[in-house]
């Protein structure tokens, strides 16, 4: 049902140690956001989607899918940091509107292709993460970042109980539609609501009958699960500090030129 | 036409086509990536005491009733499935639910924030709806600010004896709304205008958003009345359990 949560359990990169990929795909979204620079950017962006999809097996058109994700966020803010209205015209572009010019100047435009080459390879960390590395290998990561237990917890439930509730949900979905609960959008409100409130009672109850398993499997405040992990290879190990160093060398070259 | 008519047609087509294909409309987070690390880190800061008294909370919580970690953990789901899911709207384009309005109001703010910042962790990571360097940005607007304001409103109106329907609506709705103003402010601060500084940066975020935004809001609400009045006629018992109805009885 989520497509990230799919795909990543297929990845070829999954069985590698979580560690790894945690720092890899962290380390260099810092440098990315603290760079900023579009060379760094880009080389990011082809190297994440090439060990993603190359490596990962993940399908180059689901990719590209997945990337545009947060398009129209990008698109329309960098489009408010870029276009000014101003009373006296700015050195990239301005077009006339009565008494005043939409206007920007060529270092903001310049500000905003930066800024969008960023935010894209942001987004390339957070996919190499997400398409290789299932949500209880990043729990794990967490617990090993002692990440508060009891959130750990709440984090593992809330993540089994998404599904259970996803399917429930849509199979309402489903059904309101074969009885036209979509036919106009009074409806549709309707229909949505009432989904809503049976989800919600759905998962009161689911949550009775979950404590009283727990509780009947000797549950005393900690949930123990099996975790297996690969142990991290020192070679990948050796090839991640390289590559982050000559991001970091670039960051500090940058700052200081 | 004259060659700068031209050249704005062009530039509004353009615009037009890109909303035209804009693929989802969520409820404002920011994208990763978007925001200067320096600012990252200052947000995460501004929330850790919201997050530190959720936890505090939440603990005591637990230790009364370890019955009710279950209870949570659902709550928890239930937003995040609420917010996956398209909702209706008018204009055409996909939108969705915060949920975190619905959620204040039934479960308190100081539960919310725990549970919205995990929430926007599985949203980051499972949906790319924000990111993990905007964590704590996102979480102050959605998990923090939002919330609270729609529990004020709540209480607020039921203190003034308002109908419970129209306060349950302008708290989900404002509480949407404040988020949006909030993140809006956030985008300000970290890149202000060059012409006129911070606050025509935020009047830009405002005009540019406000389009999916108020709408949104506006549905959010009518779409909490519905849930709330729906579990008004089912649930009765359940809300009872969470503390929900009792000043009603």
């Amino acid at each position: 049902m989520i497509v990230v949560d799919k795909l990543c359990y297929r990845s070829k990169l999954r069985y590698v140690n979580a560690g790894e990929k945690f720092t890899f795909s962290m380390l260099t979204l810092l440098f990315c956001i603290v760079c900023r620079s579009c060379m760094l950017s880009l080389a990011v962006l082809l190297v994440n989607s090439t060990v993603t999809v190359g490596k990962g097996g993940i399908p180059l058109r689901t990719y590209i899918r997945l990337m545009a994700v947060p398009f129209a966020f990008l698109v329309m803010s960098t489009l408010a940091i870029i276009v000014n209205i101003s009373k006296v015209p700015l050195d990239a572009y301005a077009l006339p509107v009565g008494a005043f010019f939409i206007t920007g100047s060529k270092a903001s435009v310049l500000f905003g292709v930066r800024l969008i080459f960023t935010a894209m390879a942001a987004v390339s960390c957070l996919y190499f993460l997400s398409l290789n590395t299932t949500m209880t290998d990043i729990m794990w990561v967490l617990d090993r970042l002692h990440c508060p237990k009891i959130i750990l917890e709440l984090m593992l439930l809330v993540y089994r109980y998404i599904f259970v509730l996803m399917e429930a949900a849509s199979v309402m979905l489903v059904s309101q539609k074969a009885r036209l609960g979509n036919k106009d959008f009074k409806t549709a409100l309707r229909s949505f609501g009432s989904m809503g409130a049976g989800l919600l009672m759905i998962a009161f109850k689911r949550s009775g009958y979950l404590y009283d398993a727990m509780e009947s499997r000797c549950y005393d405040g900690r949930i123990r699960v099996l975790e297996e992990q690969q142990p991290a290879k020192p070679s990948e190990i050796t090839l991640i500090l390289l590559y982050e160093l000559v991001l970091l060398a670039y960051t500090v070259w940058r700052r200081v030129a | 036409m004259s060659k700068k008519e031209k050249i704005l047609l062009k530039a509004s087509i353009v615009f037009a086509l890109l909303l035209a294909v804009t693929p989802a409309v969520n409820a404002m987070h920011i994208m990763e990536g978007y925001l200067p690390a320096s600012y990252c880190v200052a947000w995460g800061a501004v929330s850790i005491p919201f997050l530190a008294a959720g936890f505090i909370t939440l603990k005591k919580r637990l230790e009364e009733n370890r019955k009710s970690i279950t209870l949570i953990a659902m709550a928890g789901a239930f937003i995040f499935v609420i917010s996956s899911f398209k909702i209706p709207s008018v204009t055409g384009s996909c939108s969705h639910m915060t949920g975190t309005g619905l959620g204040a109001i039934l479960f308190g703010p100081s539960a919310v924030s725990i549970l919205g910042i995990i929430v926007l962790l599985f949203q980051a990571v499972l949906l790319a709806h924000g990111g993990l360097t905007t964590l704590g940005a996102n979480t102050f607007s959605m998990a923090v600010a939002g919330p609270l304001l729609s529990f004020g409103v709540y209480k607020l109106c039921s203190r003034l004896k308002v109908n419970r329907k129209v306060s349950v609506f302008l708290a989900a709705c404002l509480g949407d709304i404040f988020t949006y103003c909030v993140t809006s402010m956030q985008l300000a601060l970290a890149y202000p205008s060059e012409s006129g500084g911070v606050a025509a940066s935020a009047v830009k975020f405002l005009g540019v958003f406000a389009p999916t935004q108020l709408p949104l809001a506006i549905i959010e609400g009518i779409l909490t009345v519905v849930i709330v009045i729906g579990l008004e006629s089912y649930a009765r018992p359940e809300l009872k359990a969470i503390g929900f109805l009792k000043e009603a009885k």
